[in-house]
């Protein structure tokens, strides 16, 4: 926010009172900055789309050895719902993971070593949410749900409703950025409207940063156009469109003057932030081989750390292909082959920058998978389904509680047992960390004052997650 | 006691949104302005009409129950509980409780108290009551229209004076931007300059109203609301065609269809009495809400949401009701409860149209939109047919003898005898064919045509045919299998490193994939059966791969079973290990599709080369499965004739015809021309999908508890009806959705003309006279001018809901027609407009900013209608987000780029990035109002998307071929396409300085001049030199970036 307005009054464009306001109105019609002190001044938010399986990385348990094999008890299934893809299955015999599983960190907390073998070395830096619960259990509903607090599309997402409550600390940036990179599964579908702004003023919608072609869509001149002939064209048009304002006294008018230099200071901002030239040896060996293939996820890890330090308030990765309906075992092995690296390289770098104190990670998908097997169980390959009864994420940084596990699931990894953390009650945690209050990050629609966690039931701020 | 109420009026209004307040010093008190919203906003989420969520059993939107409860003394302000818990100093008894974050400031709570004091008297909510033509203001002397005169009065009222008429020239480019969304040509510009009659303007109004653009504008908003996509949004959003919907929305407001029939159509085309194909097409209004076909998704739960989303969209933009709040729980502010709500549902509840929906095209159920064909060479393609069909017949009887000497054994190796041939060679497809469009099934006795290449490949045994993507096989008969038959389908497959489709299938993607196909998945191979997928069907791969570019003999054989147990798959002779992804197969089944190979009924075309396909209608044991390897042709013509079985017979004589009869080849491919030519000529027979309701079977509503589609309340059965806050039906309603129609557009309901006017208000003015377009409930903004909305409104009932009529109305006002200047004393008293004292200025909506910059440019390609269109978008957009990279954009060429840009393909998952970023609506929900935002992403669009780069060097062109004789008078001709004005001297000046500089450096660098001017598929003039061309373009950038060209003035 004050970044922005000093960026307003020295932007050398002798921008009158009244541009500055309607810039600003927006912002003023938000609920304009923090609630109260932030712990975390921006977000990473590192999302595995497809549901990623809890059971085979961060809700493991060595009492499901025992379960292997077993067909489920109705006791646990409690009636649940469950996908038209398994829902005719004749047998559901529960499987234990097939990789393995050592103790680590201060409190001897297992972790598969087996393919996250660097995360295994932070257990002490995350706070692992075992307990998340969703009441969708396809991939569509849930993943808008976890993204914009409902599962019918419309609503604004949780980056929108953070460049709207807290604007950009970088004048040169867009308050909220994403990247996609792919992994080698079923790559689930993605849409627009997870990063979109709903119902919000569309400005608040995220940015995609893309690894091919343009950074950001239509950001490069046109071939033939360098910047000084751009130059020339905007200093003719602000000098007209000063005129117009003369001419209309429209506020608006000054508004856009500025949005067109904003334009031109992005035109370099942007390609100097995916400019990874700079990295040391040292940094780039935190993230693994993969950080020099462009579009990788652990390329975006880096870039993301980049974009953290220069201001940007919300960095959404998004990595595809965690769906193992079958052939789980090989093909998580390549999901993990993808991330942890990257997930660990970057706590360590934001560490080492002392980001870590003020930026909050987080890392998860939108719904856990099934602890029986979908498809045939045999010695070594099995499925899963997809489970919205429970779920892991985890979370890091500004604001949390390093080291500690919350909310604990059954012997089966199916049901919660302790400590239920609704996806709402994450949004809403999240947004404390960063200084909002759920409760009153609120835009006026159709009649509501709608927010993020809905209007419906209340959430509630896991306090047991912070610091 | 209150020593002054007016002051507080004043302290009453900061911090509400519908404020005006310096403006309304001395109106008396009015419940509906002053009361009801702080009820509203501080007291009803408890104590409103939702008695599910009520608290203390009190209820504060009713005045008897507030009073008989003693929140209400009337006239006594000591008695009125609401009073003494409104000024408690208790934190446990004060009003509202603190942590209800509510913001009532004491001069509010002062004001509640003073209305207590007078009486309390309540009014009924505006928007429930239904207008009365209220009497124009006067004096009777002053001749304004009921519009002028109804804004003039509150002026009047807050001491503004309005503001002078706009200049002619943005006069002329507002109204033609308003009506058409397009600027007006220089002819139109000149001819209405030159017009000094006292008609002159309305003549351009008739004008531009009569143009077919107009029902293209009009139309935009409208397919905003309505959640009009070219996709169906959830999980694959595959594509779909309502286009025949959309073009029926801008034929209908050309044809100045009247409201109220354009509201039935609509709401129930489809219950009309006989129905035309169009009023079907209309019903598809609410057929264009989201749709899945997620797999594992449960039916009835997205059914529920579809219906759920007609009553939120139909609500909205018909009554301005947020009606959707009532799903889970009675409205918490507006009289509806939740048994209202399902009442409302149950019209839309008895549709047969299912929850899983396909993401290829369009969901039954639907009708064929029947494009004219011309008749006579319909006739002459048919007999043409006819004519083909002859020669094949004329030609198998006169091939025998050429047959005779070709099928004599080989003489070489009689020592060996011939393999054995299993029996119950079905269908067999040599795939010998090296062109041509025609596939044949040898033993089918049919020829399949080709669409997509067909291109010959080698096998060392021979030749087979390349799938490479576009390549697909239909048959218009073949084998049929119904889940209880066996079958064995085997063929030499070679495959790349991806793959992935059917290498034969009859199978109907749309009908929940019934039937079944020879499949390749990553290279694993094994088959379908399905009767409904995935809940009953049957799916059985191999687990290994096949080894990538190498041919390979591939066999399935199912026993009919109906398990996954019975399917065996074979790959070079051996039995493969299997993975089992569906077993759930109950019940035969028939397949409405057509057998094809290299696809099924729509997509999963197979890349990879396919040899020697047989089927057979039994499992073939593991014993025979060698055999299958060998070429039957070889095999059977290894036998001496007489040896020969009937089917080697058969089989060696077509082979024969289809291979290696030349004049018989000749036939087949005259008579696929003729197929072909017949497919031409009745392509473009889209269909629409509609609304239709179940006849026998109609299916019943309840409750939802808590709107949980898994939890009806089936103990009482929920029929159709209206919200009893407003007007019973009409009597004689039938209890349908043509019922609610005709409720909707009765002349006593109290909402649907006012939302209506307002609506096309906002269209002109830039907002609305309610400013919550989509909200007339308790929570929505008041009017600012409530008069003059209810004068709208029955004026335009009672003139037959004519739409052109109304807008005409609004656009000939001198409240339209005002200059948009914003003065400093209007900015510091009404930032906002809300008084209308000045013209609306804002930025245009994003198709129009496009088809601006096209028409400007002389780019744009009007035609109306029909598919829509893939212009420039950058590469890899639906990639990024698409199910394993499923869908592509396929780029549209030529005219097709420079359509109007509601033409535009909108895949509403990844909609095209340059309309989103100018505020357009993704369209996956009912939108009625746009954001409206001003951001420096929108400056990149505008200077750098390849569509507005095109434009301006197209727009350059233009100019210097103008025939204008020197630089100014160019400049001036583009001021006049772009802003409707000439320019003036300095912005002469200033452009000019922009081509000097810009001349220079292209003319030093005339690389960059043709990099720049290679933008965009349009050819280019290569007469101007490059140089002036491209500093041309920089010039014509600054044109089409000028606020005032990007505004509507």
């Amino acid at each position: 926010m004050m970044n922005r307005r000093r960026f307003l009054l020295h932007s050398g464009n002798g921008l009158g009172a009244a541009a500055l306001s309607t810039l600003l109105d927006d912002k003023l019609l938000a609920n304009a900055g923090s609630h109260y002190a932030p712990k975390a001044k921006r977000l990473i938010y590192l999302f595995f789309d497809g549901g990623p399986s809890h059971i085979d990385t961060w809700d493991y348990k060595p009492a499901l050895r025992k379960i292997h094999g077993v067909e489920l008890p109705d006791s646990i299934r409690n009636g649940q719902r469950i996908t038209g893809m398994t829902s005719g299955q004749k047998s559901f015999p529960c499987v234990a993971p097939m990789f393995h599983f050592d103790q680590a960190g201060k409190d001897g907390r297992w972790v598969n070593t087996d393919i996250l073998p660097r995360m295994a070395k932070m257990v002490d830096e995350i706070a692992v949410v075992k307990s998340l619960h969703t009441e969708a259990i396809n991939h569509d509903p849930a993943i808008t749900y976890i993204a914009t607090g409902s599962q019918v599309p419309g609503k604004p997402s949780l980056g929108a409703w953070l460049s709207y409550g807290l604007g950009s600390e970088n004048a040169n940036m867009p308050a909220y950025v994403v990247m996609i990179s792919r992994g080698g599964g079923q790559n689930q579908a993605l849409y627009d409207r997870l990063w979109g702004s709903g119902f919000l003023p569309s400005r608040h919608q995220g940015v995609k940063l893309r690894s091919a072609g343009e950074p950001v869509l239509y950001l490069n001149n046109p071939p033939g156009v360098d910047s000084g002939s751009r130059r020339t064209v905007l200093d003719g048009l602000a000098e007209l469109n000063g005129q117009a304002y003369d001419r209309f006294g429209d506020p608006e008018t000054q508004a856009r003057i500025a949005q067109y230099e904003m334009a031109f200071r992005m035109q370099t901002a942007v390609p100097d932030l995916m400019d990874i030239g700079r990295e040391s040896e040292h940094t780039l060996g935190l993230y693994g081989e993969d950080v020099k293939k462009p579009g990788s996820f652990a390329r975006n890890c880096l870039l993301a750390r980049r974009m953290a330090e220069s201001g940007v308030r919300f960095i959404q990765l998004f990595h595809r292909g965690w769906d193992q309906h079958g052939s789980l075992p090989s093909k998580l092995r390549g999901q993990c082959r993808d991330i942890d690296q990257a997930c660990a390289g970057l706590l360590q770098d934001l560490k080492e920058r002392g980001l870590l104190e003020d930026t909050l990670v987080v890392c998860g998908g939108e719904f856990g998978r099934t602890i029986y097997s979908q498809g045939k169980l045999t010695a070594d390959d099995h499925g899963r389904d997809h489970h919205g009864r429970c779920f892991t994420s985890w979370f890091a940084g500004g604001g949390i509680q390093p080291g500690i596990e919350y909310g604990k699931t059954d012997d089966f990894c199916y049901n919660i047992v302790e400590n239920p953390v609704h996806i709402r009650d994450m949004n809403a945690t999240i947004l404390h960390c960063l200084g909002l209050d759920h409760r009153r990050l609120t835009f006026r629609f159709q009649g509501l004052d709608q927010r993020l966690t809905g209007v419906e039931e209340e959430a509630k701020v896991v306090r047991g997650l912070l610091a | 006691m209150i020593p002054d109420f007016h002051c507080y009026i004043k302290a009453t209004f900061i911090g509400v949104a519908y404020a005006f307040a310096p403006l309304l010093q001395g109106a008396p008190l009015s419940f509906n302005r002053d009361i009801r919203p702080l009820l509203s906003e501080n007291c009803l989420s408890c104590h409103g009409p939702s008695a599910s969520t009520r608290k203390g059993d009190l209820r504060l939107d009713d005045r008897d129950a507030a009073v008989s409860a003693g929140a209400i003394a009337p006239g006594n302000a000591e008695s009125s509980e609401l009073v003494a818990r409104l000024f408690s100093r208790d934190p446990e008894e004060i009003m509202p409780p603190p942590d209800s974050r509510k913001k009532i400031t004491p001069a509010q709570r002062a004001l509640l108290k003073h209305r207590v004091l007078e009486g309390a008297p309540y009014e009924k909510h505006w928007a429930f009551v239904p207008p009365v033509l209220p009497q124009v203001p006067g004096p009777a002397g002053r001749k304004l229209s009921p519009i002028d005169a109804f804004v003039q009065s509150r002026l009047d009222a807050s001491g503004l004076t309005p503001s002078v008429e706009a200049d002619r020239e943005t006069l002329l480019r507002r109204v033609t931007l308003d009506l058409t969304g397009l600027p007006p040509t220089i002819s139109e510009i000149d001819s209405f300059l030159s017009d000094s009659s006292i008609t002159a303007y309305e003549n351009a109004v008739d004008r531009l109203l009569r143009s077919p653009r107009f029902g293209e504008r009009m139309a935009v908003s409208w397919l905003d609301a309505a959640r009009y996509g070219d996709s169906s949004v959830k999980h694959a959003d595959g594509p779909r065609d309502m286009w025949p919907w959309r073009d029926w929305v801008v034929e209908a407001f050309n044809s100045n269809m009247p409201f109220d029939r354009f509201t039935i159509e609509q709401i129930a085309g489809d219950l009309l009495p006989q129905p035309s194909i169009a009023q079907m097409v209309a019903s598809g209004f609410n057929r264009n809400h989201a749709t899945s076909d997620e797999g594992g998704a449960i039916p009835e739960e997205l059914r529920v949401e579809y219906v759920v989303d007609r009553v939120k969209t139909t609500s909205t933009v018909w009554l301005g009701l947020t009606m959707e709040c009532a799903q889970c729980h009675d409205h918490k502010y507006d009289p509806i409860s939740q048994r209202e709500y399902y009442q409302f549902f149950a019209y839309f509840n008895n549709t047969s149209d299912p929850g899983m929906q396909t993401r290829n095209g369009n969901q039954a159920p639907v009708v064929t939109v029947v494009a004219p064909v011309e008749e006579e060479k319909l006739r002459s393609v048919r007999l043409d047919l006819t004519k083909a069909e002859q020669q094949l017949q004329d030609r198998r009887t006169s091939a025998k003898a050429g047959y005779a000497a070709w099928a004599v054994p080989p003489a070489s190796d009689s020592g060996t005898a011939p393999p054995q041939e299993p029996e119950g060679l079905q269908d067999f497809v040599p795939l010998d064919e090296r062109e041509g469009r025609v596939v044949t099934n040898i033993l089918g006795g049919k020829a399949g045509a080709v669409a997509g290449k067909l291109q010959t490949c080698a096998r060392e045994a021979g030749r087979g045919v390349r799938f490479d993507g576009s390549t697909e096989v239909t048959f218009s008969d073949g084998p049929d299998f119904d889940g209880a038959k066996p079958f064995t389908f085997a063929a030499w497959v070679k495959l790349p490193a991806s793959s992935g489709g059917a290498i034969l299938s009859r199978m109907d993607v749309k009908d929940s994939f019934k039937g079944f196909d020879f499949w390749v998945q990553g290279r694993s191979i094994g088959t379908h059966v399905i009767n409904q997928w995935p809940r009953n069907a049957l799916k059985v791969v191999t687990k290994e791969p096949l080894s990538a570019d190498q041919w390979h003999h591939v066999v399935v054989t199912y026993d009919g079973s109906m398990k996954a147990f019975g399917v065996s798959l074979y790959v070079d002779g051996q039995l493969q290990e299997k993975t089992v992804e569906q077993d759930s197969l109950k019940g035969k089944f028939k397949s409405g599709a057509s057998f094809k190979l290299g696809a099924r009924s729509e997509a999963a075309r197979v890349q990879g080369e396919i040899d020697d396909l047989r089927i057979y209608q039994r499992a073939v044991p593991a014993s025979e499965i060698d055999a299958l390897k060998q070429d039957p042709v070889r095999t059977a013509l290894a036998v001496p004739e007489a040896r020969r079985s009937p089917t080697q017979k058969n089989l060696l004589f077509e082979y024969y015809l289809a291979h290696e009869d030349g004049d018989y080849l000749t036939a087949l491919s005259g008579r696929a021309r003729a197929e072909l030519a017949l497919a031409e000529l009745t392509r473009g027979q889209a269909t629409s999908m509609v609304m239709q309701d179940n006849a026998a079977n109609p299916r019943m509503t309840y409750i939802l508890n808590r709107g949980n589609y898994d939890q009806p309340k089936t103990d009482a059965i929920i029929t159709p009806g209206v919200p009893s806050a407003l007007p019973p039906l009409p009597p004689g309603a039938p209890s349908n959705r043509l019922g609610l129609a005709r409720w909707l557009t009765d002349p006593g309901n109290p909402l649907t003309a006012r939302v209506a006017v307002n609506r096309v208000w906002m269209l002109l003015f830039g907002n609305g006279l309610v400013r919550t377009l989509g909200d007339f409930g308790m929570q929505g903004e008041l009017p600012t001018h409530p008069e003059l909305l209810d004068w709208l409104a029955r004026d335009f009932v009672s003139h037959g809901w004519d739409l052109k009529r109304l807008v005409k109305q609004m656009v000939v006002s001198s409240t339209y027609r005002q200059s948009s200047h914003q003065s400093d004393v209007l900015r510091e008293r009404d930032p906002e407009n809300r008084l209308l004292a000045q013209g609306g200025r804002h930025r245009l909506e994003a198709e129009f900013l496009r088809d601006q910059a096209l028409s400007v440019a002389g780019l744009l390609v009007d035609l109306p209608g029909g598919p829509s269109v893939k212009p420039y978008q950058p590469d890899g957009i639906w990639g990024e987000v698409n199910i394993n990279a499923g869908l592509k954009y396929d780029q549209d060429k030529g005219d097709k780029l420079y359509r109007r840009s509601l033409y535009t393909y909108w895949k509403r998952s990844s909609p095209i990035p340059n309309m989103i970023l100018l505020d357009a609506p993704s369209r996956e929900s009912c939108v009625v109002q746009r954001s409206r935002t001003n951001t420096p992403l929108q400056a990149l669009v505008l200077l750098n998307d390849p569509q507005f780069v095109e434009a301006a060097r197209a727009f350059a062109q233009r100019l210097l071929k103008s025939g204008a004789r020197d630089t100014a008078a160019r400049v001036d001709l583009a001021y006049r396409l772009a802003t409707g004005r000439k320019a003036t001297p300095h912005e002469i000046a200033v452009i000019q300085g922009i081509l000097v500089k810009e001349q220079a450096r292209f003319t030093t660098d005339e690389a960059q001049a043709k990099a720049l001017l290679a933008v965009g598929d349009s050819p280019r003039d290569e007469t101007i030199s490059p140089a002036e061309h491209a500093a041309w373009t920089s010039a014509a950038q600054v044109i089409l970036n000028l606020d005032e060209t990007v505004s509507r003035n």
